[in-house]
């Protein structure tokens, strides 16, 4: 982390065990306000275990999160999303009775900033949300008239209603074309803008360097490396990880 | 808010000739002169209370309770205890029902909301069960507490025209059950509720209170269905465990709510309604009756729970989203709306 960065998120040998194995084995890292961060690493590297740890979904078995300097170990779901700790889920899951702008508002209703807002206000900052994800023109849509990019932006406006200050997103571009990828891009973009530090799974190495300035990369539960994207993807025990050892090799030679 | 004004209005429109036994009788109509109808017209009532009491924890929280009648007795016997033993005037006795059903749910909520889709289901039927037995079977120095098998008798509520009085305060609980929901689906509380319903985890990483809504909706469901135990054990002077713990009555507000519509406001009283003159046709007890061929009299009761059963299934089939969804604007009679009613039920 830069200097001058306050610390906002700070994650200190968090573990979590299922059965006898650590999907998440010892996780230290920060998060300074403001940072695009990524974490990457291969299939079953624990990253989802890891965001639900630090959204509550999981309790930890070691290790402590601090956010702003306290613990949120242990703390309840609804508590951590107060707190203004907002995330997304791989496979979506929109509220499928409700429209489009009515699942963003159940965001704005019960988020960060919810306070004593009402039903109206919150459809009022549902829409704004809306425009900046570019589903505003959908808004009155039911969720099963939504494409699959669009649902992962519903998940993202979901989240970003809840006035977040440090946004988890779990592979938002996982299964999205090119154009698709560069419109999402724009999107976390945008979100960032706000003022919103932002913590992202993702695949796509596009996407880590496109908007990361910093990636954690993840192996069997570990931390195996982290720092700037570009050095990050050219260390040896990372192509070893994703590719192989045979990989790694040849491409030494 | 006018549609509220507009039913208690259509309401009144409705009921206002049964105000006066007398004027029904000199306009010769013979059904409204009828004690029997303010019977059966005073279950229907009690019935939407318990069918849109269910909607709140069964359909708009998507919890699927099948031991609500646990509410039902309960607020029976508060209120009958408090009448008989304590000697308390009915009226003030009454607001006890809801509240020690809605404790009581909260209590048993809190370790059975934890368990969700089956799980809870079977739960929830058992503590219908348990508690009508306890109530039953708990003595007290010797002397069964709750008037044990041979049940309560509470002594009769001396008022003019009874049977109107019990019927306006039934009808004035259904205007309760069905304003509550209303209002709940245009709160703050509705949307978290839904989003309960609809994927859990999501709605509590938004900030959702799961716990604290998932009690509260079930409280509040007790609380309603408890009312309507509380009046009715006034109205029917004798309370025991068959008429106020009834297993049918979890089947029956169920399937009115899902024959109506779950989730929304009058769904649960368009199905309690339909549902309880059908069962009262093939019961023999409607004034208008007639012989159903090969079927003996002794028999209906039981062509009625056929009926009932066959029912059940067809509704969860055919029409999973209730018979106002079925005949409303935004559907039409035709095979493609059946066809994709069986495609969203279906795995």
């Amino acid at each position: 982390m830069s200097a001058g960065v306050t610390t906002q998120l700070e994650l200190r040998g968090v573990t979590k065990r299922f059965g006898g194995v650590a999907a998440v084995d010892g996780v230290t890292f920060e998060v300074g306000k403001g940072e695009i961060v990524g974490i990457i690493g291969p299939n079953g590297a624990g990253k989802t275990t890891l965001l639900n740890c630090i959204s509550g979904l999981h309790r930890l078995d070691g290790g402590d999160i601090r956010w702003q300097g306290a613990s949120i170990a242990g703390m309840a779901p609804h508590r951590i999303a107060k707190l203004g700790i907002g995330r997304t889920f791989q496979i979506v899951r929109p509220f499928g009775s409700m429209t489009v702008r009515e699942n963003a508002a159940v965001g704005a209703l019960f988020g960060s900033a919810a306070g004593r807002r009402g039903p109206k206000e919150a459809f009022e900052m549902a829409d704004q949300v809306l425009d900046l994800v570019g589903l505003k023109a959908k808004a009155g849509h039911p969720v099963s008239a939504l494409t699959i990019p669009d649902r992962k932006r519903l998940e993202v406006a979901r989240a970003v209603a809840t006035r977040p200050h440090l946004l988890l997103l779990d592979e938002v571009m996982a299964g999205l074309n090119n154009v698709e990828i560069d419109e999402a891009l724009e999107m976390v973009r945008a979100v960032h803008a706000t003022g919103v530090t932002v913590l992202l799974i993702e695949h796509v190495m596009r996407v880590i360097i496109g908007v990361c300035r910093r990636a954690v990369v993840l192996d069997f539960g570990q931390v195996l490396a982290q720092g700037e994207p570009e050095v990050v993807l050219r260390d040896e025990r990372v192509i070893q990880a994703y590719l192989g050892e045979r990989y790694a090799k040849r491409l030494k030679s | 808010m006018f549609l509220i004004l507009g039913a208690i209005l259509a309401a009144y429109a409705l009921l206002a000739p049964l105000t006066s036994l007398d004027a029904a009788q000199s306009a010769n109509v013979p059904l409204l002169a009828d004690r029997l109808w303010f019977r059966i017209a005073t279950i229907i009532a009690m019935f939407i209370v318990m069918a849109t009491a269910w909607n709140i924890i069964g359909g708009i929280t998507g919890y699927a309770a099948f031991g609500n009648v646990a509410f039902f007795g309960i607020g029976a016997y508060t209120t009958g205890m408090l009448i008989a033993k304590a000697k308390w005037p009915f009226l003030v006795a009454l607001p006890f029902a809801p509240l020690v059903s809605a404790g009581f749910a909260a209590l048993v909520g809190l370790p059975l909301l934890r368990l969700r889709g089956h799980y809870f289901a079977v739960a929830s039927l058992g503590v219908g069960v348990a508690v009508g037995e306890l109530v039953q079977n708990i003595d007290y120095g010797g002397q069964p507490l709750f008037g044990g098998a041979s049940g309560l008798f509470l002594p009769i509520y001396a008022i003019d025209n009874r049977g109107l009085f019990f019927f306006y305060l039934m009808v004035a609980a259904a205007t309760i059950a069905i304003a509550v929901t209303w209002w709940v689906l245009r709160s703050r509380f509705g949307y978290g509720l839904i989003a309960i319903r609809e994927n859990e985890e999501a709605a509590a990483v938004l900030g959702v209170n799961t716990t604290v809504y998932k009690v509260a909706a079930f409280a509040l469901s007790a609380a309603l269905t408890g009312l309507a135990g509380g009046i009715f054990s006034q109205w029917n002077v004798f309370i025991n465990q068959d008429n106020t713990f009834p297993i049918d009555y979890n089947v029956q507000m169920i399937l009115m709510a899902l024959l109506g519509g779950t989730g929304t406001v009058f769904g649960p009283a368009v199905g309690a309604v339909l549902l309880q003159l059908l069962i009262q046709f093939l019961g023999g007890s409607l004034p208008i009756s007639f012989d159903i061929p090969f079927v003996s009299a002794d028999a209906r009761p039981i062509l009625a729970q056929v009926i009932l059963g066959v029912l059940l299934v067809g509704v969860v089939i055919f029409v999973p989203r209730g018979v106002i969804d079925f005949f409303g604007g935004r559907s039409r009679l035709s095979l493609s709306y059946l066809r994709r009613s069986l495609r969203e039920t279906s795995l």
